[in-house]
């Protein structure tokens, strides 16, 4: 019964991190490549879940809908990557830049939030499906449909961005623009070109990520500050920048969130996660996954 | 490059605060009377503070297009609402700003405890009398002698709502032996729950089985799910404020096929967006206890509401407000001045039993105590039938007969 | 860069403009506003303490915002303490906070420290909620309002966040104009050549968080009782006190103390107007109005608007000035004779490091002899500045001991060697970009020196001693390549060093430069320092060093006079090859 319950406990942790997985590998990839610390990116989940409202009131099934967030939100995200963050990144020195992108990162989550308030009213919306309250039962062990379709189709986004980054040209010229912008662009690369490319890419799988979030969890214009801390604990303890260690790190907040109940009072839960992550981060100071910093 | 940039950004911000600066509020006629609304119209609240001025704009226009204020004669009421946003600080910047522009007679708000303690903190400063539905008891706490509540305070409401359920559970032969307290640690849904957990459960002989409560958002709901099939309490005491997380709770109730009664403490679980979420079969048979909710003989007002707002029925906010703005019309009558000081001493001493002010409030009488608390406030209990929230105890008052859970 | 009296003259003047704000206006609100524009212009400040001048970016500052808060009201609400004492015990409280965020958080570098300190206010946010502080009131004291500040009159408010505000000025501008406020940005600029320099970048920090948690403190209090009266978890633990912060200051400019106080005096007002105007007609838009001016603004001036400003007066004040002057060699004097002498001044003894997968040194053991010139030679990958990285501290040694001056110094930070006496430059010179060269040179010489002015008599000493005293004012970017090399070399001097590591000082030089730079060597070792210099140029090095050791593959391969090196056949075979030797009939000097 104590063995049935703690694999309750893992197997529901494991579920619930699965799209904070998918969630936090989409901003991994933007800091990765562009050293971008994106505070909007939880409003573009917001708006990838609304995305997917509509198409599930046009008769399409939600998990498809997750699915066909991709190509407007791609584009979307090319877009705001050329009108806005282009300007102030460039393909240069990052580090001497970070300032001014968070405050317009934070400016375009207050036009993004408000806008959506105004426009689609505050009040909370919901895919009602059948599969957010039913649950697959494996032994003694319940699993949530919802959420185990959502935490498939993570795995398998998550799969096919990993597969794109390391078989394919462009994949491979992303990461050399990461590595080394200078570098890159001396090998012909258009450094710029490539973050739009991820910079797209991470708003379409965190508007994927939030397309699948809406078929068990309601959808309102606020809904970002549940989700965004824990996005960005995700990625800083998978090491800044690894899509491999933000996915685990996702998963990891997932396991400590449900595992932390073992230990801590309901209420302390998230404390339970901010104190895992403080110490990974004492431990290991670059992160899971992370590549320890050349020291000279 | 960057310089032509630079250029753009300062003359559209020169625009913007140009365009800003003529959005100037129509002036009102002189003898107007003003009473200001602040709740949150934007930011996360924003749904609580748009249902609120339904209510007040109801129950304006119903008073102008009835002559207005005769003591003053016929002076016409102006609701001048201010947004108090997301934080507190917004909050008791919108109460300090609309107190201050202009002369204010009375105000409404501001919805969430923390920002009426800190609203009505000016309010009391500039000596204009306050009307609010939180239900806080530290807000009549303080010796104000301008903040009136017209809710049954947290702890009271405790009391009387354990003593509605185990009575209505004995008369349907299911009495309450052990019970399950669920909830979030906001502030109205902790100040309910501590008198239950501390001695009212304990007094009535009931086992407290399951005690979860967390920080929200909630991550997942299977551990109280898990934990409420294994006990099956005879009644679970349900507080989740923030609508994702009552949703997932709701959602792992039934995922679990647990089988307890939901006894929800407060309104916020008789919204539309409840049914548009969870569809109708789900909500049946949840009850909630609220500060007011449309009673018998309110069906008109009902009626003018829904056909008005195009909401599908009126809830305890716009009803609360709706309430509040006829209570303060009450009491400008009486002090047959605008003036907020003369309007408080009014309100001090004003004992109303019928009208619109009366009868949106249970039991049907309006009389402060010297804290500002209204005298003999009693909450109500309201439950989902049909996908609709029907108040159904007390008896007097009901609009339906209540369904005790199967 | 203005002059002492004018700074505090500026800060003086902004104080008496604050008071006449403060007396002339009449409306309650606009009071209000004023209040909010001090106190959020006081935590800006606090914040530019350690993210902006120590360029340590931190998204948790609030709470020490927060603890200021509830310790005050907590100690008024239970033990009806007034605030004016409450205050300095929360300010006690936060410093003992900032001690323990900081010892393990300043591990962290970069983003990640930032990142990290999220999460203290968050888990504070949540305790708070835990431990049923949700919402606390400050019971009104009506007896005796102005003992617990509790003000009717709204100038009062406005007075005291004033006095916040100004108490925050002068302590930004004093560390500003200390040795601390130049080390600050000195490891803001180059942590590793701060730390070279004799900066215990550590320690720098910690004295920037501890003196930016205080203010902090204070802020929070104040806030409470003039603008909330009630404190929750959310408004002082929350997210939106740091975006709030981060919006003054980086809106304004980091790095200066104007800069908070610009951002705040522009951004509170607009997003205040927006609220009385367009925002109670139709709530929302004064959200997405004040997004789109932030975003603007940093389109505009991504640094803020302090530096925009700033630069464009630079650019027409530079318009005009005279164009750039050729260089100037130093003057030689006849250099004494000097000789090295047989006191071993570094003993280094079986040194192994090892990286993944890479021996970068093995077994490696030699003596340094006071005044003499040894210079370490060896091909691609030998491991000498690995060899460099290991004698100054930025790397620890696997096995193995390094004795400077009788002393073992192993495992000492780099900051700590230099204040022993062992300087050192960069193969690729390390700046401090945004200092003036004589700043640059000023961060060496305050390891022996605490006050300022006698720190840039030190360095501009150094200065005219490398031949660089007119370019005193000009910035590294401006500098060329031989200039750089001189200044950093200048820097180094200024730490009164008893030996220099010189990591390929002529790389990148001109013949003539490298003249030059060979002179100044000598200079340097006739002034009674000791040289250890790595260089490629082989005839530079005949010319320059009393005696060789060669690397090769980590290892030890000969070591001694360079006539006789030279000469070694393992060494030709391995490093020089057999054209070399062929050449070497005839000595080079």
């Amino acid at each position: 019964m104590v063995v049935a319950e703690l694999a309750q406990y893992v197997a529901t942790g494991l579920l619930v991190g699965g799209v904070y997985a998918l969630m936090s590998i989409g901003l991994a990839l933007i800091f990765g490549v562009m050293r971008v610390v994106n505070f909007a990116q939880g409003d573009f989940m917001m708006l990838g879940m609304y995305l997917t409202y509509f198409y599930a009131l046009a008769g399409v099934d939600p998990l498809l809908g997750a699915l066909l967030t991709i190509p407007p939100f791609f584009v979307l995200g090319w877009i705001v990557h050329r009108g806005l963050l282009a300007r102030v990144t460039g393909g240069g020195d990052p580090q001497r830049q970070m300032d001014a992108q968070l405050i317009l990162t934070l400016g375009l989550s207050l036009v993004i939030t408000n806008a959506t308030t105004m426009i689609l009213t505050p009040t909370p919306r919901g895919i009602r499906t059948a599969y957010a309250t039913q649950a697959f039962t494996v032994g003694p062990i319940l699993l949530n449909e919802a959420r185990s379709y959502a935490f498939a189709m993570a795995l398998v986004l998550a799969a096919a961005l990993w597969l794109f980054l390391t078989r394919t040209d462009a994949g491979r010229a992303l990461r050399a623009a990461a590595d080394d912008p200078e570098a890159a662009s001396y090998q012909g690369i258009d450094v710029r070109a490539m973050h739009g490319l991820a910079f797209g890419a991470g708003i379409a799988l965190v508007a994927a990520a939030g397309g699948l979030l809406a078929t068990y969890y309601p959808i309102e214009p606020s809904v970002a500050v549940n989700f965004i801390v824990l996005m960005f604990v995700a990625v800083v303890l998978g090491g800044l920048g690894s899509i491999p260690g933000a996915f685990v790190g996702g998963l990891v907040i997932g396991l400590v969130q449900s595992l932390t109940l073992l230990a801590l009072p309901f209420q302390l839960q998230n404390t339970g996660v901010f104190i895992v992550f403080l110490l990974v981060l004492y431990l290991r100071p670059q992160g899971l996954f992370g590549r320890r910093a050349r020291t000279v | 490059m960057s310089l032509r940039i630079g250029r753009l950004a300062v003359t559209v911000l020169l625009i913007l605060v140009a365009a800003a600066a003529l959005v100037v509020p129509p002036a009102p006629a002189a003898e107007d009377v003003k009473i200001a609304l602040v709740a949150p119209l934007s930011g996360r609240w924003a749904r609580q503070g748009q249902l609120k001025k339904m209510g007040a704009d109801m129950a304006i226009e119903e008073i102008n297009s009835q002559g207005g204020i005769k003591a003053l004669g016929g002076a016409k009421i102006v609701l001048r609402e201010a947004d108090a946003g997301d934080s507190v600080e917004k909050a008791v910047s919108a109460a300090q700003r609309v107190l201050t522009r202009e002369k204010i007679s009375a105000g409404i708000g501001s919805w969430l405890s923390s920002f009426t303690l800190g609203v009505t903190e000016v309010a009391e400063r500039l000596q204009v009398p306050w009307l609010t539905l939180s239900y806080a008891d530290s807000i009549t706490e303080r010796g104000f002698k301008y903040t009136f509540q017209t809710s049954p305070v947290s702890s009271v409401q405790a009391e009387q709502a354990l003593e509605l359920v185990t009575e209505l559970a004995k008369k349907n032969n299911r009495p309450i032996k052990k019970a399950a307290i669920v909830g979030d640690n906001t502030a109205a849904t902790v100040f309910f729950f501590k008198p239950l957990r501390e001695k009212l459960l304990a007094a009535k002989g009931i086992e407290l089985v399951v005690d979860e409560v967390w920080t929200p958002p909630l991550a997942d709901a299977t551990a109280i799910a898990q934990k409420l099939r294994a006990t099956q309490p005879d009644i679970v005491f349900y507080g989740a404020t923030n609508f994702p997380d009552s949703i997932q709770v709701l959602q792992k109730v039934k995922e679990f096929s647990v089988k307890a009664p939901i006894q929800g403490v407060g309104a916020w679980l008789v919204t539309p967006e409840y049914v548009k979420t969870l569809g109708k079969e789900m909500l049946d048979s949840i009850q909630t206890v609220v500060a007011t909710h449309p009673m018998k003989g309110q069906e008109e007002i009902v009626k003018r509401f829904t056909q008005r707002t195009g909401e599908p029925f009126m809830t305890q906010d716009p009803l609360c407000t709706y309430g509040h703005v006829w209570l303060i019309k009450e009491a400008i009558e009486q002090a047959k001045s605008a003036d907020p000081k003369a309007i408080r001493d009014a309100l001090a001493k004003i004992d109303v039993t019928s009208g619109p002010a009366a009868t949106s409030f249970y039991p049907n009488r309006i009389k402060f105590d010297e804290r500002g608390r209204r005298v003999g406030a009693t909450p109500l209990i309201v439950q989902w039938q049909g996908g609709e929230p029907f108040t159904v105890v007390p008896t007097a008052v009901a609009t339906r007969p209540v369904a005790w859970h199967k | 860069m203005p002059s002492h009296a004018r700074s505090w003259l500026a800060i003086a003047a902004v104080v008496a403009f604050g008071l006449v704000l403060a007396l002339v206006l009449q409306e309650r609100y606009h009071h209000r506003v004023l209040t909010l524009v001090f106190l959020w212009a006081a935590m800006g400040l606090a914040w530019n303490i350690i993210s902006g001048y120590a360029g340590q970016i931190s998204f948790g500052h609030q709470v020490f915002f927060g603890i200021g808060a509830y310790v005050t009201v907590l100690l008024v609400v239970k033990l009806a303490l007034t605030p004016w004492i409450g205050m300095g015990i929360a300010v006690a409280v936060a410093v003992l906070a900032a001690l323990l965020i900081g010892l393990p958080t300043f591990r962290l570098a970069g983003i990640y420290f930032g990142l990290a300190t999220l999460a203290y206010p968050l888990i504070f946010r949540i305790v708070m909620d835990w431990l049923g502080y949700q919402e606390v009131a400050i019971p009104m004291m009506r007896e005796r309002p102005a003992w617990f500040m509790q003000f009717s009159e709204p100038r009062s408010f406005d007075l005291l966040a004033l006095g916040v505000l100004a108490a925050t000025l002068v302590l930004s501008r004093a560390i500003e104009t200390s040795r601390l406020g130049y080390r600050l940005r000195a490891v803001k600029e180059n942590e590793q050549a701060a730390e070279a320099m004799g900066v215990d970048a550590f320690r720098a920090k910690m004295a920037a968080y501890v003196l930016s948690a205080a203010p902090a403190a204070v802020v929070g209090a104040v806030y409470i009782h003039a603008i909330l009266f009630i404190v929750t978890p959310d408004a002082v633990f929350g997210l939106l006190v740091i975006s709030q912060t981060l919006v003054v200051s980086l809106v304004g400019g980091i790095g200066t103390l104007w800069g908070p106080l610009i951002g705040a005096a522009i951004m509170v007002p607009v997003s205040e107007v927006l609220d009385s105007t367009v925002g109670d007609r139709l709530p929302g838009i004064q959200g997405v109005v004040y997004g789109a001016a932030l975003m603007l603004i940093m389109l505009g001036a991504p640094e803020g608007l302090y530096w925009r400003v700033r630069q464009a007066v630079r650019a027409r004040a530079e318009r005009r000035a005279a164009p750039a002057r050729a260089v100037t060699l130093p003057p030689m004097d006849t250099t004494p004779a000097s000789a090295p002498t047989s006191t071993v001044l570094l003993e280094v003894r079986d040194v192994w490091k090892a990286f993944i997968g890479l021996q970068a040194l093995s077994e490696v053991s030699f003596d340094v002899r006071e005044r003499e010139i040894l210079g370490v030679i060896g091909p691609n990958g030998a491991g000498k500045t690995t060899l460099f990285n290991v004698l100054n501290g930025f790397l620890l040694p696997d096995r193995g001991t390094i004795r400077f001056r009788g002393e073992t110094v192993t495992g000492l930070r780099p900051s700590g060697l230099c204040r022993r006496g062992l300087g050192r430059t960069f193969q690729v010179v390390r700046t401090f970009p945004r200092l003036s060269v004589l700043e640059n040179v000023m961060v060496g010489a305050f390891v022996g020196e605490r006050a300022v002015g006698r720190a840039r008599a030190i360095a501009g000493d150094a200065l005219s001693r490398v031949g660089l005293g007119d370019r005193a004012d000009a910035f590294p970017g401006g500098l060329t390549t031989l200039e750089l090399r001189l200044m950093e070399l200048a820097r180094c001097l200024a730490t009164a060093p008893r030996l220099v590591l010189l990591d390929e000082p002529l790389a990148g030089l001109s013949t003539d430069g490298v003249d030059v730079m060979i002179a100044m060597i000598r200079r340097v070792r006739a002034g009674g320092v000791t040289v250890v210099i790595i260089e490629h140029t082989m005839q530079a090095l005949l010319r320059l060093a009393d005696r060789l050791l060669v690397l090769d593959q980590g290892r030890r391969l000969a070591e001694g006079a360079p006539a006789e090196v030279t000469r070694n056949p393992v060494v030709v075979e391995a490093y020089l090859g057999k054209r070399w030797l062929a050449r070497m009939g005839t000595p080079a000097c």
